[in-house]
């Protein structure tokens, strides 16, 4: 492979990089199961992050099955109970049930953190690859436009955005995408521009591919692994941000329950009185973004080795 | 009485009325009283805000012409004395009320106070002069006033179109401060001056609002606070631990939940606390103009179907009362009778009977268990908005009505409203004044800028006028208490519960009443005194 | 040299540029108007009346005329009236730049205090049992939200102590004019001082690794001596790039605190002013804020090319 490939740090695919990975773990590669045990055992913080996550999604998927009360039934005679018996987690002011709506709440969260990567990395994926493959005034001029996204705190653009939108799930998707865009259009722009020299992209061309085709059948593949490591970073901040939006009562509208929301006005009312509804729904936060973080942390070990500490 | 519940277990109404007003023991002068307050009032202008957090910081520096007894828990007619006016008296068959102002008074820009003053502020209402006050939320309170007359710097005449004995009572509300001719609009907006016991010194956003003795006040020895002090303070949670750590002496009336209260009562036991209604009423806004509620059958079945009790369990720990168009009796005047209530649609304690009627009256229009209604419920993004509208989803889903939520952010919401572009809406209305006057023109009249559901019906306005001219207290009572459940029956705008909230004050606090049938009226604050 | 610098000036001004712009209308997108917010508190009132304040306002004219006004302004150093107070938005700010300055900078000290000494350790024991343990709380310190660990700091101080490091009033004594400001610090610097210690960490571990400091080692100087005064000036690369890196989120981590804490800032300030549509504030604390991050992060790059030889400016 070309150095100046391999100088830009992320000339490797992904398939390439596991096996070597997986090599050095002394795996034989043969049993994809045995590989998994064997990556899980290299990096035990990782595994505890994606186990974290899974947890999550999994509450999230059959949160029917795994609840007995209604998240948004109020009940008057149950209001504010200590955990325990019926209520896990104890129950909100209106007397709905907690343990209810943070299960619930999962889904939210993640519709949010999932829907604003994914939104904010296909968009920057589509700037990055045009913007590094164009070049030219294109290219600086879509440059510019994302040193001012950037230039702006995610939490500022985003709160502004939404305001500008108004409450609701995929305006606070979008609000929390935007400032999302420039991180992965810049990392997708400096692997297209270090690629667009590699030799086996110049012997796609002579072989006469059209340059959209090369960009995506070849350039794009390239540069899956960093954007991974990316995505999994920004899947953090977005269930931060979603949750400081939601606090600040500009996300997620009642009575759907985000956990954000849930630690916004009645609960930082009821702290002293009920302190329940402040402490779970903080900890589920904090809970799957940490799981995202070692997760993310796992991946960039696994798949840019230039960064392992 | 006013049914009270006192911070000190088992002390009677009297002994906390004795407690709380000024006279029990000597007053004392001098220190500085801190009042937390809950948010930042959107200017200093009493006339030009429709919120009791403009009257709790700003009412000391003013005076009005007459002023409700600051010591009388609820306010009536009968309790209306004088202030800025040393005397009053009606003539000309009830077309003319005439006041003879107190002389020597001064602003506290030193200029002198005349009647030209009172002339100059209801013209402002009136938006008869040049300089306009921004919003003007009241001026349908003076829509009665033909003019007003001044004669001589120290006599002025109101001149009405036809009687109104509630005008009075308008002018006694803390809504009603006279303005300086010579003080423009803006200016009155963020550094007002007034006549009143206390100065304007500061005003910063989302920080504190100061005000300072008047040492020229026209009232011997008042006031006896040399300052008064309000930290903003916007989570409730922090202002109340605020207050136990007596950081603050008294917190901001009527913000005191029941919750909160046991946790004041365990961590400052001394404290005194008083349950009272704020005559804010929770009700709802209906669309009798769109499909579905054009349909009366279907407002009914909603009428019906909601369970006032599930309400004042959840939101107010029990502390709310059911009423109609007025605040209910005991403290409210003009209430209807208990029996009488209980007769209106959704008012029964029997909830599965109402809600059985209900389900007829929506199987009457083609709804039921396998053809459910979808509509919206409007609300604003507040949380006291917000709470009442999710416990209403929740009862509308038993007469098979799938409402969804739709939260409104304040910039949406009034021009929402005026456009009619809503089904059904959660909505807090506060009633200034407990005066029928005030309600049924402010809410209910056909043309109101308030009346925000447009409602308007020419038989009920007549009978609206007929009640606003009548002087004998008890044959007006019946027939407010007619109007009132005529519009009930029509759901014109169903209240749901008037709530009761706390306030509480270190016990070192004296000369503070808390008012039992408004929250907009009692803050002069010029009888109050610290025992330190 | 100063070619470098002009263009970076010129890139600085051509971003603030295009942020005045997004923010503009972006605020401007917003259903629903300032004049409708204005008639919160006084309800339903005549629509005569909102259209007279939207024309006092100057929210009559067009978009492009109102940007205008605004840039002129700018250029004049006339911020333009709060529609909110009615007072030039210039008095409305200038004031809160302390209190939210004294916390940042509280904040910034805190974390380099607690990340920088616990990044060294982490890197001298790397793989070792204290190595993992502070790479997870460090992990844990950037997945905390801080409106929870403030609520929750909240919630643990007045259990215990009954003080209450809040604002409501001048504080009486010098220990709450401390804790008024170093709890909500310490709340708001947790995340950073996780982020530094990461990265001294990995800079450690780097200039362990180095030539120069095992020949150090080689001349006989102990270990502990060459650890911290090799290596530690190497620190301060990571904490210079955090404070790059952290400048924008740290804006995030205020506006939430000073929400939690009641602290009169900016960034409380700019939430509030957003709820009311109030434009002439919102609009310049953005492109204060802007101003802020871009200006940080030109000075970081300075201050990287003047520490670090390895790094030409213009490269």
């Amino acid at each position: 492979m070309p150095r100046s490939i391999r100088a830009s740090g992320w000339g490797h695919s992904m398939a390439e990089t596991y096996g070597r990975e997986l090599r050095r773990a002394g795996a034989d590669a043969n049993s994809p199961v045995r590989r998994l045990v064997l990556l899980l055992r290299r990096y035990p913080l990782g595994a505890a992050g994606a186990f974290i996550l899974t947890v999550f999604v999994l509450a999230a998927i059959f949160a029917d099955a795994i609840t007995w009360l209604d998240p948004l039934r109020t009940n008057a005679p149950e209001k504010l109970m200590v955990p325990g018996g019926k209520h896990w987690f104890g129950s909100d002011v209106m007397g709905r049930d907690i343990y209810s709506r943070i299960v619930f709440g999962a889904r939210i969260s993640l519709a949010v953190s999932l829907g604003a990567t994914t939104l904010g990395s296909v968009l920057g994926v589509a700037v990055g690859l045009a913007s590094g493959y164009l070049g030219g005034t294109f290219d600086l001029c879509v440059q510019r436009v994302m040193d001012v996204l950037q230039a702006l705190p995610l939490l500022v653009l985003a709160l502004v955005t939404s305001a500008a939108l108004g409450p609701s799930l995929t305006n606070t998707v979008i609000a929390i995408a935007i400032p999302m865009i420039p991180a992965s259009a810049r990392v997708i722009r400096s692997n297209t521009l270090a690629l667009r020299e590699a030799a086996f992209i110049e012997a796609a061309q002579v072989q006469g591919m059209s340059e959209w085709r090369i960009a995506i059948r070849h350039i794009l593949p390239n540069t899956v692994a960093p954007l991974i490591v990316l995505a999994t970073a920004q899947l953090g901040s977005a269930i931060l941000t979603e949750a400081s939006l939601s606090f600040l009562g500009l996300g997620i509208p009642e009575p759907a329950p985000s956990w954000g929301r849930m630690l916004s006005e009645s609960a930082a009312e009821y702290m002293r009185t009920a302190p329940w509804l402040v402490i779970f729904p903080g900890a589920a936060i904090s809970l799957m973004v940490f799981g995202t973080n070692l997760l993310g942390d796992a991946l960039r070990d696994i798949l840019d080795p230039r960064q392992r500490g | 009485m006013a049914m009270k519940q006192l911070g000190l277990g088992g002390l009677s109404l009297a002994l906390a009325l004795v407690g709380s007003v000024a006279g029990a023991q000597t007053p004392k002068s001098g220190g500085t009283l801190k009042i937390y307050q809950r948010d930042s009032p959107a200017s200093a202008s009493i006339h030009e805000e429709a919120t009791f957090s403009n009257n709790v910081p700003f009412m000391g520096i003013f005076n009005n012409l007459v002023i409700f007894d600051q010591h009388i828990a609820q306010n009536s007619p009968d309790t209306i004395r004088p202030e800025l006016a040393d005397s009053w008296a009606w003539g000309d068959g009830g077309k003319t009320l005439t006041f003879k102002l107190h002389p020597g008074v001064k602003w506290h820009d030193g200029k002198p106070f005349t009647a030209n003053d009172v002339k100059c502020t209801i013209d402002l209402l009136q938006g008869k002069l040049a300089d306009k006050f921004r919003k003007n939320p009241r001026k349908s309170w003076y829509d009665n006033v033909q003019a007003v007359v001044p004669n001589g710097d120290l006599e002025v005449a109101f001149k009405l179109d036809r009687p109104q004995p509630s005008l009075l009572s308008m002018l006694a509300s803390g809504y009603s401060p006279i303005y300086p001719c010579h003080v423009s609009t803006a200016k009155m907006r963020t550094s007002p001056i007034g006549t009143g016991p206390f100065k304007f010194v500061e005003f910063k956003q989302n920080e504190d609002i100061k005000l300072v003795r008047n040492p020229d006040y026209w009232r011997q020895g008042r006031p006896y606070l040399d300052a008064i002090e309000f930290p903003i303070i916007t989570n409730r949670a922090t202002a109340m631990l605020a207050f136990m750590s007596g950081k603050v002496d008294i917190t901001m009336p009527t913000e005191v939940t029941q919750a909160i209260r046991r946790d004041i009562m365990k961590q400052a036991p001394k404290s005194v606390c008083m349950t009272a209604p704020t005559n804010v009423g929770l009700n709802l806004i209906v669309n009798r103009n769109k499909p579905p509620f054009d349909n009366a059958d279907l407002r009914r079945a909603m009428a019906l179907t909601i369970d006032r009790k599930a309400f004042i369990d959840i939101l107010f720990e029990g502390e709310a009362d059911m009423g109609g168009a007025l605040l209910p009796q005991p403290e409210g005047i003009w209430g209807m009778p208990k029996d009488m209530l209980a007769t209106l649609p959704g008012y029964s304690p029997d909830v599965a009977a109402s809600r059985t009627a209900a389900k007829a009256l929506m199987a009457k229009t083609g709804y039921g268990p396998d053809k459910h209604l979808a509509i919206k419920v409007s609300t604003r993004n507040l949380a006291t908005y917000r709470d009442p509208a999710v416990i209403l989803l929740d009862q509308l889903k038993e007469i098979y009505i799938d409402a969804e939520l739709d939260v409104v952010e304040t910039s949406v919401w009034f021009g929402k409203i005026d456009r009619k572009d809503y089904t059904v809406g959660m909505n807090l209305t506060g009633n200034a004044v407990d005066d029928p006057d005030q309600s049924f023109y402010e809410n209910y009249a056909c043309g109101s800028e308030r009346n925000v559901t447009g409602y308007c019906s020419p038989e009920l306005q007549k009978q609206f006028d007929a009640q606003s001219q009548e002087t004998d207290m008890a044959k007006r009572k019946q027939m407010v208490w007619s109007i009132d459940a005529q519009l009930q029956n029509d759901v014109a705008r169903p209240t749901i519960v008037y709530g009761r909230a706390a306030t509480c004050w270190a016990p070192d606090v004296h000369g503070y009443t808390a008012m039992t049938n408004t929250s907009y009226n009692g803050y002069r604050f010029e009888d109050m005194w610290l025992d330190r | 040299m100063s070619g470098y610098l002009l263009r970076r000036v010129g890139l600085m001004l051509l971003t603030l540029f295009g942020i005045s712009i997004i923010i503009f209308v972006l605020l401007r997108l917003v259903p629903g108007n300032m004049v409708d917010i204005l008639f919160d508190s006084a309800g339903m009132v005549d629509p005569a009346e909102k259209t007279r304040i939207a024309a006092e306002l100057g929210l009559d004219k067009s978009i492009p005329e109102q940007y205008l006004v605004w840039m002129n302004g700018l250029v004049h150093g006339d911020l333009g009236y709060s529609y909110v107070s009615e007072k030039p938005t210039i008095e409305e700010i200038l004031p809160r730049i302390p209190v939210t300055g004294r916390l940042a900078l509280s904040a910034i000290g805190f974390a380099v205090l607690l990340g920088v000494p616990f990044g060294v350790i982490s890197a001298v024991r790397q793989n070792s049992g204290v190595d993992y343990g502070l790479r997870v709380l460090s992990l844990a310190g950037l997945s905390i939200p801080s409106f929870w660990l403030g609520l929750m700091v909240l919630m643990a101080f007045s259990a215990l102590t009954g003080r209450l490091p809040v604002y409501t009033e001048a504080p009486a004594t010098v220990l709450d004019a401390v804790l008024l400001v170093a709890v909500p610090a310490m709340t708001v610097g947790f995340r950073s001082s996780a982020l530094i210690m990461r990265l001294t960490r990995s800079a450690m571990l780097e200039v362990l690794r180095q030539d120069y400091v095992r020949t150090a080692r080689a001349k006989g100087a102990g270990a502990g001596r060459v650890n911290f005064h090799h290596a530690l000036r190497n620190a301060l690369l990571p904490v210079i790039t955090v404070i790059g890196l952290e400048t924008a989120f740290l804006i995030g981590g205020l506006i939430v605190t000073e929400t939690v804490f009641n602290i009169p800032g900016l960034a409380r300030f700019l939430v509030e002013s957003i709820r009311n549509r109030d434009y002439p504030i919102v609009q310049n604390l953005v492109m204060l804020t802007a101003f802020i991050v871009v200006s940080i992060n030109f000075a970081v790059d300075l201050l990287y090319a003047a520490l670090d030889p390895r790094i030409r400016l213009g490269a």
